[in-house]
């Protein structure tokens, strides 16, 4: 039986008294696209900043591919091929669209390319995302939907095979939300493997095969997004907690 | 602003270059002091500006470098080694010891950092007054007696351009977007894959060597120093300042404020012989309250850089939205 | 040569617990403001000059003093903080960063020169001082037990406030998140003056006492401000209580190199200090490791 692709093996986190994450595990298998839900607080960033290697677990590890990968730095992990984006947007502000792309490609890789191709290859993820005509903006200056773009096109320059999205269609209107849909299905065409946390039903229900439920930092259910929905220990810790994506609750 | 404005502009900078190369010709040995320290201070303020304002990192302790590299350039120079051996030690010994203490200092962020180097300063001036044997201590060091102003004066405007070119060719690397990186989030910029630790060090050496040139140069032209003119307040804030004054993070902006600063002195100074430094506290309060970017980022001035193409990278598409000076 | 050594240790714990309460104030602004003043170490020497001035003019003594110029440098902290911080304040992180150093260096160099100007010749300090006491043989200077009392007092004092006081936790829950405490409702620019001004007032308080041990000189605003910083980094960032000890150990480090190496090399024990707990220990003695 093959290993499976990426793995999270009793995860556990503890700040100072505070129980983060209490044996989390996540199988996520290559080129799928997995959810990750749960109220706030759940403890789900906590859980991409430990993939990413952003922080060290207090126990447990996180195999990828069969190496374990817990332990070294995000940098490495970044070159290995996991690339993340961020909550609360974290573009570098001052500089442009195109250059928070070419530190993706520049560094974020473990065969670099050379300077000609990393600007027509920038160019290329620009575009891909949308931001074709905004190459030279300065990425403070874009909207928020932009700047979701942005991040997305920066992780992609790495190369990665695992793409984290963190609460990717957050503060964004229906329209855009269907813009930003788009872009991961076009992305998991590509042959990347998604994990993202997400808030708001629709999106969850529209994407996602398998879901994973995680309340007060306890794994609470996993399977389809159905067999999810339905769970009592899910009901029970949402309960009317689900949103649609205009924000309000479920009747 | 049409391409005739442009190559007009480029016509006066080569006059004014001209100008300078033969100014000890023409007879005019103030102009020549006058200049040489302009250069020194220039010097600084660029090279302070490639870790203060490419990295984000004020490094407020950078006239340590100037100051190291002077004292060493004299050691050498007494013991009979040539100029260019002496800068050559300078530079290494600076380099090394820029190495050395990025290692703890660079544990600090921000405001923390500005006030831990600035207090490096301190630390090299006691070391250098204690270490009497080596030094002189605080009666300062006087190396071999000579004119060497004609020279000196070449030898700095050849330092100040190459860190021009330095600069730019830093500003315009992969290295120095990953500076930039830094600046702006450098927990993301690690995420990304950026060398965080190695670039920081890295920024740090770089930007010590033309400060420990020039402070060699110094030493020689001036044949005497002493630890409060090599690591006193003046020399080690004027620098700054005028990077921040004129605009940090952009190679144009230590420039104009070197020589706004200079010409400023050069006539208020002369004229009111008190509150020098709380002149100098009030134009950084100023500067802090309301340009806090510097001359060159404010509306007047802006639209004149970016014509002349001298943001720090290049445009990557002919897009007339190229906003490169946030 | 014991009794020495005891006199030494107790001269140290007394400047140290005048470090310790200068940058406990230091402290407290860094943690509500995230932006380090580099004007406090003037507010201490401003606050020695009042001491002193109060003590030749009106006779009044060192400890009365310190209490007196709380209120006085409390209003010209929020002073400070309305003409100079307040505006800067919601610029984003570089921008404040760049705009914090210049405007309060700038206010530094500035309280420095025009001290200098009307103040040319270095105060000497106080010779105040109580009859000495005997205490297990061997002679301690109770004038020197009163001030660290003192400054225990102040330092419990602020803590109480700190824990007990709803302004306390206001204060507290701005440092522990200022995103937090805004939803929450609290006033972040009244609760960031007044804890400025306590910043302030604190390292006043310290001159006040500081004028009794040492000569007070306009220039000595800046070392001083590097010495706090190195005790706060010692003591651990976003720990007050960790500057306390980290103050402690200053004063203690600083007397016995004095003393065993030589006056001239006092300055640099400070940032030696720095460095090594930057190697050995990064977040300090009781800062949090991430």
């Amino acid at each position: 039986m093959a290993a499976p692709f990426l793995e999270c093996k009793e995860i556990s986190k503890t700040f100072g008294g505070i129980e983060a994450l209490t044996h989390v595990n996540l199988t996520v298998e290559a080129n799928s696209l997995t959810g990750v839900i749960g109220p706030n607080g759940a403890g789900k960033t906590t859980l991409f900043n430990i993939i990413s290697g952003a922080l060290l677990p207090t126990a447990g590890e996180v195999i990828f591919k069969g190496k374990k990968i817990s332990g070294m730095g995000p940098a490495r992990v970044c070159r290995l091929g996991i690339a993340r984006t961020y909550q609360l947007v974290r573009p570098f502000n001052s500089l442009c669209a195109i250059e928070n792309v070419l530190i993706g490609l520049g560094f974020g890789r473990t065969t670099p390319l050379s300077k000609n191709n990393r600007v027509a290859e920038a160019i290329k993820i620009l575009q891909f995302v949308g931001l074709g005509d905004k190459i030279n903006h300065v990425a403070e200056g874009l909207t928020l939907v932009e700047k979701k773009h942005l991040e997305i096109a920066r992780a992609l320059a790495t190369g990665p095979e695992i793409l984290l999205l963190d609460e990717v269609v957050s503060g964004l209107n229906p329209t855009e939300v269907t813009q930003i849909i788009e872009t991961i299905q076009q992305i998991q065409a590509g042959g990347i493997t998604i994990i993202m946390i997400e808030h708001i039903l629709k999106v969850v229900m529209a994407l996602c095969e398998r879901v994973v439920v995680l309340n007060y930092g306890v794994q609470i259910a996993e399977g389809t997004p159905k067999e999810v929905v339905s769970d009592e220990a899910v009901i029970e810790a949402y309960i009317g907690k689900f949103e649609d994506t205009e924000g309000n609750p479920d009747a | 602003m049409n391409r005739r404005g442009k190559k007009l502009f480029y016509l006066v900078v080569l006059l004014l270059c001209l100008l300078l190369a033969a100014l000890p010709w023409i007879g005019f040995s103030y102009a020549v002091v006058w200049i040489f320290l302009l250069a020194v201070y220039f010097t600084l303020a660029l090279s302070y500006d490639i870790v203060g304002g490419y990295m984000g990192y004020m490094n407020l302790g950078h006239s340590t470098f100037f100051g190291l590299g002077a004292y060493t350039t004299a050691i050498l120079l007494n013991q009979g080694f040539n100029l260019f051996a002496a800068l050559l030690g300078a530079l290494l010994l600076t380099a090394v010891f820029a190495a050395v203490v990025s290692y703890p200092l660079f544990r600090l962020r921000g405001a923390y950092f500005a006030l831990a180097t600035f207090g490096l300063i301190s630390l090299i001036e006691v070391l250098t007054t204690n270490l009497r044997d080596l030094t002189g201590g605080s009666g300062g060091i006087s190396t071999p007696p000579g004119n060497h102003m004609i020279p000196s004066y070449y030898l700095v405007l050849a330092v100040a351009g190459g860190t021009m070119v330095l600069s730019q060719i830093v500003a315009r690397s992969k290295f120095g977007l990953a500076l930039f990186s830094i600046r702006e989030d450098e927990e993301v910029a690690a995420a990304f894959g950026v060398p965080t630790t190695l670039y920081k060090c890295l920024a740090l050496i770089i930007s010590s060597a033309p400060a420990s040139l020039v402070g060699g140069i110094y030493v020689w032209n001036m044949t005497y120093i002493s630890p409060n003119s090599v690591f006193g307040l003046e020399i080690a804030l004027s620098p700054i300042i005028m990077a921040m004054l004129g605009g940090t993070g952009i190679m144009i902006g230590p420039l104009v404020g070197a020589v706004f600063i200079t010409v400023v002195q050069e006539f208020l100074w002369t004229k009111v012989p008190y509150f020098h430094l709380a002149m100098y506290g009030t134009v950084l309060v100023l500067l802090g309250l309301f340009m806090p970017g510097g001359l060159v980022r404010t509306r007047f001035i802006k639209p004149f850089i970016q014509w002349l193409g001298l943001g720090e990278t290049v445009d990557y598409f002919k897009n007339a939205d190229a906003e490169r000076i946030p | 040569m014991t009794a020495d050594f005891i006199q030494l240790l107790v001269g140290g714990i007394l400047l140290g617990g005048i470090y310790g309460l200068a940058a406990f104030g230091l402290s407290i602004t860094f943690g509500v403001l995230n932006v380090l003043n580099l004007a406090h170490g003037e507010f201490l020497m401003l606050g020695s000059l009042m001491s002193y001035g109060l003590f030749i003019g009106l006779g009044i003594n060192p400890f009365m003093a310190a209490i007196l110029v709380i209120p006085v440098f409390m209003l010209l902290g929020v002073g400070f903080y309305l003409l100079l911080l307040k505006p800067i304040m919601d610029k984003p992180p570089h921008q404040l960063l760049v705009a914090s150093i210049l405007v309060t260096l700038g206010a530094s160099l500035f309280i420095e020169d025009v001290t200098a100007f009307f103040w040319e010749r270095p105060v000497t300090g106080i010779s105040y001082s109580l009859p000495p006491m005997e205490l297990a043989g061997v002679v301690i200077s109770s004038t020197r037990l009163l001030i660290l009392l003192f400054i225990f007092a102040l330092a419990c004092g602020m803590q109480i406030y700190l824990k007990k006081t709803y302004v306390g936790k206001s204060i507290r829950a701005i440092v522990q998140g200022r995103e937090g405490a805004k939803i929450v409702g609290i006033p972040i620019s009244r609760v960031s003056a007044l804890a400025f001004s306590i910043g302030m007032a604190l390292a006043a308080s310290a001159g006040a006492f500081y004028v009794t041990l040492f000569t007070v000189t306009p220039t000595m605003g800046i070392p001083l401000t590097i010495k706090y910083l190195c005790v706060v980094v010692l003591g651990g960032l976003g720990s007050i209580v960790g500057s306390i000890f980290g103050g402690l150990i200053l004063g203690v480090a600083e007397t016995l190199t004095a003393y065993y190496c030589g006056a001239e090399w006092s300055p640099t024990i400070a940032f030696i200090l720095l460095i090594l707990i930057l190697i050995i220990k990064p977040e300090g003695l009781f800062g949090a490791k991430k």
